[in-house]
C-alpha cells in the first residue's frame, strides 16, 4: 500500500478549519449564481397550473409587450430542439418543453427571457397558457393511480431468505405494525440555478450540480453536443443533499442563450424549486418482525410503497438494507411503486435508509416493549459479524460499541422503563434511541497534482464542495502525503474541465478523491525518491522505497534529509501527476464511465467477499407537554462508527447536520399535498417547516474509533449520510416512552398526540 | 434627510416575525413612487447607493430589490437569495446600523442610507471578529447561509440580544441554515460577543 497510496495519514484525524472559511466568511466564495457573466439576459420559468392533461395553447401577446422581454421559449418554438431530460436513476422522466403533455403540477410550460430579472418576472405572469386539463391523481389511495411491482436497481431480487411467513406464525412474539413517510423538499438555502454562455460552439454552464461530469455528460447528450464542448462549472454548491444533479431546464437556458447570443442567467423561485426538481418520495410500509422469548429474531418482513411519476421507475428500495442489521434467519421483502401524477423523485439525504428506518427502526422499539427488553439489549442481542443477507462477513460493525459510547454519555441507564414515568412538572419526559447506518462507497476518480520546489503542491478534482469541506479533504490528503503544511496545498475543484469524480452522493466522494489524490502523492514521492537514489547525493544507491516525505523534506531511512527545492529541481520545474484510481472490487470499464459522466460505485452492501457499512446509535430526550402536547427535544447524543476520520471539525458538523435533519424529519418536515389538484401547498420556507435556531438542541456526537482496512485501504467509509438515519425513529421512540402513543406517521406534530390526549 | 420620512426598516428578521418582515414590505412599497423621472427606458429611475463606503449610481427598474441590486448590478454577490421572501436570512445586510433583510428592501429606499454587507466587514483585510469565530466554530457548511448569519449575529451582539444562549437562537431564528450548523453558530457568537464588547 504504501506504494501506491503514499503515507497521506499523517494528517487525518487532526481538527482543520476549513481552508475555503474565509472565502466562505467574507462573501468571496463565488456559488454558481455569483459568477460575473458579460452583460446577462434573465429567464423565469413558467409552470402549469394543472397536474395532468395537455397545453392546448400559450397566448404570448400581453409577455412579449412588456418592455425588456427578449425571447419567449415554448414547446411550440423550440420544444424538438432538446433531448428529454434523465431521471435521478437515468430512467425515463417527466416532460418540460419538448412535450405538449403535462405530467405534474408545476411543471415548466415556457422560459421568459427578459433583459432584466424584473422585466422577465412580470412577463412570465402574463404568459397565457390554456390547457385541457383531465383529473389527476395524487398519491397513494387517489382514484386512477398504478401500483407495480419494483425491480432493484442491480435487477436482481429483493432479500428473502428462509421462511418468513411460517416462522413468524410460529413465533412467541411478534409485532406486525404499518408506518408511513412523507413527501419532503431538499430546501437547501440556496436556490436552483444555472446561467449559460457560448463561446463559438463551446457552452459554459455555471450550476450548482453534485455531479460535475454527470452533468456535462447529460446536457450534452440533450443537446446533442460534444461532451468536451461542454464545461460545467459549480465552485461552491449551497446545499445540495441529493437535489442537485443534472436537471431538465439547462438545456432551455443553453438554447435561450444560443438564440440571443447573449448569457442567460436562470435562479428558479424557491417555490419552482418544488416541483422542476427532485423530491423524497412518500411511503408507506409494513413490518412484520418476530423473536423469541429470549429476544432473538426469528422472521422479518419489511415491504414499501413509494410514489413515483407516471413515466419513472424510480424507487429508493430501503429493504435492500434494512434485513442486514440484525442476525435473522428468515427473511422476506418488496417493494411496488405506485405512479401518480407528480414529478419524479429522486436522491435526498439517505435516501433509502431515512425512510426505511423509521419502519425498521420502530417496529424493533415495539417489539422491544412486547418483550420487556431494553431496546438496546434487544439491538446487542441480534448483533452479527455477518451480513444476514449475504452471509458475507461486515468489514467492520462497531454497532454496539457506538451504543454503549451514546448510552454511557446520555445517561440512559437512569431512565425508568414505564411509559409516562418520567417527568418534570408539566412536562412528560421520555428517552428513546434507534439504530443508523449508512453503506461505504467509493468510486473511480481521478485527479492532478503538482509539487513545485517552494515546497507547494495544487491539487486539481472536479470535486463538489456543498459543505462537506471537500476541499479541506484534498489539501489535508494531498498535504499529508506530501509532508507539507495544508496551508502550501492550493485545492481547484468544481469544474468539469478538471479532472472526474463521480458524483457527489451516497457519502462515496471523500473516499474516492483521498484515494486518487494520495496515488498522486505516492507517484510524487516515488519520482523523486527514484531521481534522489540515482543521483549524487545523500541518497545515492538506497532504496528508493526506503524515501519518505516528511516536514517539507525528503528522507532516507536513516535520517539523511534534502530540502524539496533540491529534491525536486532534480526532476524538473515542477513534478506533475495525473492519477487514476479504479477501486478494487470495480470492472476496468468504471473509470472509463466515470469518464462518460456514469455513476459507477463500488457499494458497501455489494461486494464479492464483505459488506461495508458505517454504524451509529441515537439517544434522544423528548419533552411533550401534558395538556398541549407541544414536543421539545432538549437533548440527542449520537455515536457513530465511519472508519477513518480524516478532518474531525467538518466530520463534526456533517454528523451534526444529519442528526438534525433527522430531528427535522421527525417533528417538522413534510410537504402537504391538496389531493383533488396533486399540487403542492407549503411550497415556501415559511409554510414547509425545517428547524430554526431556537429548535435545535444541543447535539453531542462521539466518534467511535474504527480502524478499518479491508472496506478500502484508507479505511474511509463516508459519513455525509449516515446522521440522518434512524434519527426519526429514536424520536418516535422516546415520544412513545414519555406518552405511551405510538405515532406511525411522520412527521410527529402535536395534534397527533392531542387525539389521544 | 430626517429620520421621520425614512420607510420603517425593522431591525431583526425572523421567521416567527414573518408579518412584520411583510410589513417592511407593505411600508417600503408603499414609499411614494421616485420624484426624478425615468431616464432611459419605462420604470427605471437613477439611484444612487452608499455600500461598504463607496456611493454607486446606478438606473434601476424601480422594482428592484436592494438585493438584486447589490447582486445584479454591482458585483457585490456576498448577499444571497434563499427564498427573495423575507423566509430564510440568507439576503440580511445591515442598513443605518440595523440588520435588514436585502429581498424585502427597495434599493430605491435605500438611497440615503448607509448599507454595510459581508464584503465590507473585514476592514484592512483583517477579518471581522464574528467572522474569525465562524471559522474557529465551523460555524457552517455549505456556507450559504453565512454571510447573512454573519452580518445578522453581528447584528444580534450590537442590540443585546446576544446576553445568553437562549437568547442567541431566539433572535438568530430568521436566520435559516439547511446545513443545520445552528448549534455552532451559537458557540460562534458567544465567542465574538467577548471580543466585540472588548473592541
Ligand atoms: S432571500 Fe431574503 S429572506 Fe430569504
Ligand atoms: S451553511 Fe449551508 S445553509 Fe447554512
Amino acid at each position: 500500500m504504501a506504494d501506491t497510496f503514499g503515507d497521506p495519514k499523517q494528517l487525518f484525524g487532526k481538527p482543520t478549519p476549513r481552508i475555503d472559511g474565509k472565502a466562505k466568511v467574507t462573501g468571496s466564495a463565488r456559488f454558481a449564481s455569483d459568477e460575473p457573466v458579460g452583460n446577462p439576459a434573465y429567464a423565469y420559468l413558467v409552470t402549469s397550473r394543472i397536474a395532468k392533461g395537455r397545453v392546448t395553447a400559450i397566448k404570448l401577446d400581453a409577455a412579449k409587450a412588456v418592455p425588456g422581454v427578449l425571447d419567449i421559449l415554448t414547446h411550440g418554438n423550440v420544444g424538438g430542439q432538446a433531448k428529454p431530460a434523465k431521471a435521478a436513476d437515468g430512467g425515463p422522466n417527466t416532460p418540460t418543453l419538448d412535450s405538449d403533455q403535462v405530467m405534474h403540477d408545476g411543471q415548466i410550460v415556457a422560459v421568459v427571457i427578459a433583459d432584466t430579472y424584473e422585466a422577465a418576472r412580470e412577463a412570465a405572469g402574463k404568459v397565457a397558457v390554456t390547457y385541457a386539463a383531465e383529473t389527476p391523481s395524487a398519491t397513494f389511495g387517489s382514484k386512477g393511480v398504478k401500483v407495480a411491482s419494483h425491480k432493484s436497481r442491480s435487477g436482481k431480487p429483493f432479500p428473502k431468505k428462509g421462511d418468513a411467513a411460517r416462522a413468524y406464525r410460529a413465533a412467541p412474539v411478534k409485532v406486525d405494525a404499518r408506518y408511513s413517510t412523507p413527501p419532503q423538499h431538499h430546501n437547501a438555502i440556496e436556490l436552483f440555478t444555472s446561467t449559460c454562455e457560448w463561446d463559438g460552439d463551446h457552452l459554459t454552464v455555471y450550476e450548482p450540480t453534485q455531479a460535475m461530469w454527470g452533468s456535462k455528460a447529460a446536457i450534452a447528450a440533450q443537446l446533442g453536443l460534444e461532451p468536451e464542448n461542454v464545461r460545467v462549472v459549480g465552485r461552491y454548491i449551497g446545499g445540495a443533499f441529493g437535489g442537485k444533479g443534472a436537471n431538465a431546464y439547462t438545456a432551455w437556458v443553453a438554447i435561450a442563450a444560443k438564440r440571443l447570443n447573449r448569457p442567460v442567467k436562470l435562479v428558479v423561485t424557491r417555490e419552482q424549486g418544488f416541483t422542476v426538481r427532485s423530491w423524497r418520495a412518500e411511503t408507506r410500509q409494513q413490518v412484520r418482525i418476530s423473536a423469541g422469548k429470549d429476544g432473538r429474531l426469528t422472521s422479518f418482513f419489511h415491504s414499501g410503497q413509494e410514489v413515483t411519476s407516471r413515466p419513472s421507475q424510480y424507487a429508493v428500495a430501503g429493504v435492500e438494507v434494512t434485513p442486514r442489521m440484525y442476525a435473522c434467519p428468515n427473511i422476506d421483502t418488496k417493494v411496488e411503486v405506485v405512479h401518480a401524477d407528480r414529478p419524479t423523485p429522486g436522491f435526498m439525504r439517505a435516501p433509502a435508509e431515512t425512510p426505511y428506518f423509521f419502519g425498521l427502526e420502530s417496529a424493533m422499539d415495539e417489539l422491544a416493549w412486547k418483550l420487556n427488553m431494553d431496546p438496546v439489549e434487544l439491538r446487542r442481542i441480534n448483533d452479527t459479524r455477518d451480513d444476514p443477507v449475504t452471509g458475507l462477513p461486515f468489514s467492520t460493525r462497531s454497532l454496539m460499541q457506538c451504543y454503549d459510547a451514546a448510552a454511557a454519555k446520555f445517561g440512559w441507564s437512569q431512565r425508568s422503563a414505564k411509559p409516562g414515568s418520567m417527568t418534570d412538572a408539566d412536562w412528560l419526559i421520555g428517552y428513546g434511541c434507534a439504530t443508523a447506518t449508512y453503506p461505504a462507497n467509493v468510486a473511480p476518480a481521478a485527479a492532478r497534482l503538482t509539487l513545485t520546489p517552494d515546497g507547494k503542491a495544487v491539487a486539481a478534482i472536479a470535486g463538489h464542495e456543498m459543505g462537506t469541506g471537500a476541499y479541506t479533504v484534498v489539501a489535508i490528503t494531498a498535504a499529508g502525503a506530501l509532508g507539507i503544511p495544508v496551508d502550501k496545498v492550493k485545492v481547484l475543484m468544481g469544474d468539469s474541465d478538471l479532472p472526474p469524480l463521480t458524483i457527489g452522493g451516497g457519502s462515496n466522494n471523500a473516499a474516492s478523491k483521498a484515494h486518487v489524490v494520495a496515488k498522486a502523492a505516492g507517484e510524487i514521492r516515488k519520482r523523486l525518491a527514484e531521481a534522489a537514489v540515482a543521483a549524487n547525493g545523500p541518497f545515492k544507491g538506497l532504496d528508493p522505497a526506503t524515501l519518505t516525505l516528511k516536514d517539507g523534506k525528503l528522507l532516507g531511512p536513516s535520517g539523511q534529509t534534502e530540502d524539496l527545492k533540491t529534491a525536486v529541481s532534480r526532476v524538473g520545474s515542477l513534478v506533475e501527476v495525473y492519477a487514476e484510481n479504479n477501486p478494487e472490487g470495480l470492472p476496468p470499464e468504471a473509470m472509463a464511465n466515470t469518464y462518460k459522466g456514469q455513476t459507477a460505485m463500488l457499494r458497501g452492501g455489494g461486494r464479492k467477499d464483505h459488506s461495508a457499512f458505517s454504524f451509529g446509535a441515537h439517544f434522544v430526550e423528548v419533552r411533550v407537554h401534558r395538556l398541549t402536547r407541544e414536543i421539545r427535544v432538549p437533548r440527542v447524543v449520537s455515536a457513530f462508527a465511519g472508519g477513518t476520520i480524516i478532518n474531525p471539525l467538518t466530520a463534526y458538523s456533517q454528523y451534526m447536520g444529519g442528526v438534525i435533519w433527522g430531528l427535522s424529519a421527525a417533528l417538522f418536515e413534510a410537504t402537504d399535498l391538496h389531493q383533488a389538484q396533486a399540487r403542492y401547498v407549503n411550497n415556501d420556507l415559511a409554510g414547509y417547516v425545517i428547524p430554526v435556531n431556537a429548535d435545535t438542541p444541543s447535539i453531542d456526537v462521539i466518534m467511535v474509533d474504527e480502524p478499518d482496512n479491508t472496506t478500502n485501504p484508507l479505511g474511509i467509509k463516508g459519513i455525509g449520510e449516515i446522521g440522518i438515519t434512524g434519527m426519526n425513529a429514536a424520536v418516535a421512540n422516546a415520544v412513545y416512552h414519555a406518552t405511551g402513543i405510538r405515532v406511525r406517521d411522520l412527521p410527529i406534530r402535536p395534534e397527533k398526540l392531542l387525539a389521544h390526549a | 434627510m430626517d429620520d421621520q420620512t425614512k420607510p420603517p426598516l425593522r431591525d431583526g428578521p425572523s421567521r416567527r416575525g414573518l408579518f412584520g418582515a411583510f410589513g417592511l414590505a407593505a411600508g417600503a412599497l408603499a414609499a411614494p413612487p421616485v420624484a426624478a423621472a425615468p431616464t432611459g427606458s419605462e420604470g427605471h429611475a437613477p439611484v444612487t447607493l452608499s455600500v461598504n463606503g463607496r456611493e454607486h449610481r446606478l438606473t434601476l427598474d424601480v422594482r428592484t430589490t436592494l438585493l438584486d441590486a447589490l447582486r445584479e448590478h454591482m458585483d457585490l454577490t456576498g448577499a444571497k437569495k434563499g427564498c427573495d421572501h423575507g423566509q430564510c436570512g440568507a439576503c440580511t445586510v445591515h442598513v443605518d446600523g440595523s440588520r435588514v433583510l436585502s429581498c424585502l428592501t427597495l434599493a430605491i429606499s435605500a438611497e440615503g442610507r448607509k448599507v454595510v454587507t459581508i464584503e465590507g466587514l473585514a476592514k484592512d483585510g483583517e477579518l471581522h471578529p464574528m467572522q474569525q469565530a465562524f471559522i474557529d466554530h465551523d460555524g457552517f457548511q455549505c456556507g450559504y447561509c453565512t454571510p447573512g448569519q454573519i452580518m445578522s449575529a453581528v447584528a444580534c451582539v450590537q442590540e443585546g440580544h446576544a446576553a445568553t444562549d437562549d437568547d442567541i437562537r431566539e433572535y438568530m431564528s430568521g436566520n435559516l441554515c439547511r446545513c443545520a450548523a445552528y448549534p455552532r453558530i451559537v458557540a460562534a457568537i458567544r465567542q465574538a460577543r467577548g471580543q466585540m464588547g472588548a473592541a
